[in-house]
């Protein structure tokens, strides 16, 4: 991460509202995002989490509240004026573009085509093989783990320094949902990410700080490692009983 | 860099199969066949058909990047033809004499006028959802025709305007014979669209194989993905627009140098123009550009071919009157052909064989869908 520190926050979200139609889906969350980390939005179906990201990215509008990236508040700006910024977003059900090649998903989330993206575009390539393969077929033909790494190597391919990652898990084989850990905790030796994620598997592995929501707040925030060990907050907001685990 | 990267690869294996292909040659053959039309099928009907081919399958490939490259559905598109068609007849016909000067700035104006009145277009109704897009677009084109019908003065109304063509290219210039093929101003006038029109398709090929092209096929796809890349959607939609009514206008302009007539049925009708344009894009297959070429060849032939069929089952079986009823109204086998193209050709012609083609490829073990290879699983907490 080079020039943050390791307790520097780099994107903060205070008391924002967000309505989708008549519903208030977010009802003054709070939340933040430090340097060298990995934070995780947890919580149950409708909890609001994904609504977080939109609203961080500017897909969705914030209503009250401030979200503060690198100093900067960003709640007015577009969404692509937000991406400028540095900000990656991957959005849920690997939301690429299906009608598109592999290469020109990638081609197209490249914002210049410089020495230094061709660069990252080798690295990225590098650390997802299968796209090297399948670089002139369709992605909408490609199974569904390759579609989630292609998701995730469109958005790493520019110099972005905070990744917002949409349950990256979903619909995945747990075979599969260990690559994307693995390329999770590659991507943070290089860019901030904030992951919502409902797999408490997934969410344990590669996270660092916690931020349960439920109903629209967060009702809890921490260490994962604190989360790890109660197993009474795992029950009461996640509904993971020892059973399951 | 010590030695060419992936990317860089893959791009140098593509050069080398560009050249190689069978639709390398298929695109030289139909080239050649449109150069020699003139020559081997030297009858007016033939050249027309040709021409109109040529006209629409380019103006259909300019409809395709609004619809099949940026998902925006506008029946105004036949207006910006239209446009074009008038702005030639004006300065060559009802307003000027033609000469050549006159030409390109009809040409010019053309380009202008279409080029303003589309980011007009854009900025008042980009914002709505496509359906009331493409309403808010017929709404504008009916307009048009009202205005070129009712403003006589102007247009000429219902009865359009006559234009004559400059120099080499008047029906009147003949400069005698070459090769067994009698040098006219259609002739030329023929070679002057058609290579004005390659380069216009050439032109739309290298616009949406720019960056600026995939970023287009990404908001056709998801705007809002797109935007979340970092893209402005709404100014990339507005070029993609402007763009494709530029094109149309110019083709417009090159159409009534054809004709040498335009009027507002011929010129600006959405019956007349869209409905053969939107045929032709479903026919040839959408997001491709040279299914313009196979809807455009499609329609018109059956459209030309079609009516015959009557006068040829009258002369082969005089007494079949049960024939002749039914080949009388020849747009019912003209619709039976279309519902048989798009059931079997969901996607247009070229789209489908294209899925064929990469499904085949798919089935090839070396692109197997089932070989990804997951690192091991890290230590479970």
């Amino acid at each position: 991460m080079g020039e943050q520190g390791v307790d520097e926050t780099i994107l903060e979200v205070q008391g924002v509202h967000t309505f989708i139609g008549q519903h208030h889906i977010l009802q003054g969350i709070s939340f933040d995002a430090k340097a060298d980390a990995v934070t995780v939005l947890i919580g149950r179906n409708g909890a609001g989490k994904s609504t977080a990201l939109k609203t961080v990215i500017g897909l969705l509008p914030s209503s009250k509240g401030k979200i503060i990236y690198k100093g900067k508040e960003i709640q007015k700006n577009r969404p692509f004026e937000i991406a400028r910024m540095g900000i990656g977003f991957v959005p849920e059900n690997m939301g690429i573009f299906s009608e598109l090649t592999v290469e020109e998903n990638m081609r197209v989330a490249m914002l210049v085509e410089n020495e230094a993206t061709a660069r990252r575009l080798d690295r990225t390539l590098e650390m997802f093989a299968d796209l090297k393969k399948f670089w002139k077929a369709k992605a909408g033909n490609l199974s569904g783990g390759q579609k989630q790494m292609l998701a995730i190597a469109r958005a790493i391919v520019n110099d972005t320094s905070l990744l917002l990652i949409d349950e990256p898990s979903k619909g995945l084989a747990p075979i599969i949902v260990d690559a994307v850990i693995d390329a999770i905790n590659r991507i943070k030796e290089h860019s901030v990410v904030v992951l919502v994620e409902q797999n408490f598997y997934m969410a344990s592995s590669v996270g660092d700080y916690f931020f349960i929501l439920d109903d629209g707040m967060v009702a809890h925030a921490g260490h994962v490692e604190a989360l790890i060990q109660d197993e009474a907050l795992q029950s009461k907001y996640l509904g993971i009983s020892e059973a399951e685990e | 860099m010590a030695g060419p990267t992936p990317v860089q690869i893959f791009h140098e294996e593509e050069k080398k199969r560009q050249y190689r292909s069978g639709t390398f040659f298929l695109k030289v053959g139909l080239l050649l066949l449109f150069l020699l039309v003139p020559v081997l099928f030297p009858a007016f009907k033939t050249i027309d058909l040709a021409m109109q081919i040529v006209l629409f399958a380019v103006l259909v490939a300019s409809f395709d990047i609004l619809l099949g490259y940026t998902g925006i559905l506008s029946f105004g598109h036949g207006m910006f033809f239209g446009i074009g068609a008038y702005c030639v007849a004006f300065l060559i016909g009802k307003y000027g004499m033609p000469s050549y000067t006159n030409l390109a700035l009809g040409f010019l104006i053309a380009a202008i006028v279409s080029a303003a009145l589309a980011l007009l277009i854009s900025f008042l109704t980009l914002r709505v959802k496509t359906i009331f897009f493409a309403m808010i677009t017929l709404a504008i084109a009916e307009l048009a025709i009202i205005l070129a019908t009712k403003l006589t003065g102007f247009t000429g109304g219902e009865d359009g305007i006559s234009l004559n063509t400059p120099g080499i290219f008047a029906v009147s210039f003949n400069m005698g014979d070459f090769m067994g093929l009698e040098i006219t101003g259609r002739v030329f006038t023929y070679y002057f669209i058609l290579f004005s029109c390659i380069a216009l398709f050439l032109i739309m090929l290298r616009f949406t194989r720019s960056p600026l092209g995939r970023v287009l096929q990404a908001i056709r796809d998801n705007v809002q993905r797109a935007e979340a890349l970092g893209y402005n959607t709404f100014l990339y939609q507005s070029i993609s627009i402007t763009f494709g009514c530029i094109m149309a206008a110019l083709i417009g302009g090159l159409y009534a140098m054809w004709v040498g007539y335009v009027n507002p049925e011929s010129s600006l009708g959405v019956l007349t123009i869209m409905l053969d344009v939107l045929l032709m894009v479903i026919i040839g297959g959408m997001g491709t550009l040279y299914g313009g070429i196979i809807g455009a060849a499609f329609l018109k032939i059956t459209q030309t071919f079609l009516p015959d069929l009557q006068h040829l089952a009258m002369d082969l079986f005089p007494h079949a009157q049960l024939l002749h009823n039914v080949l009388e109204r020849w747009l019912l086998l003209f619709g039976i052909l279309f519902i048989l193209v798009v059931i079997f050709f969901p996607k247009g012609v070229i789209g489908s064989v294209n899925e064929y083609l990469l499904q085949r490829k798919m089935a090839k073990p070396t692109i197997s869908p089932s070989s990804f290879t997951p690192t091991p699983p890290g230590n479970r907490p």
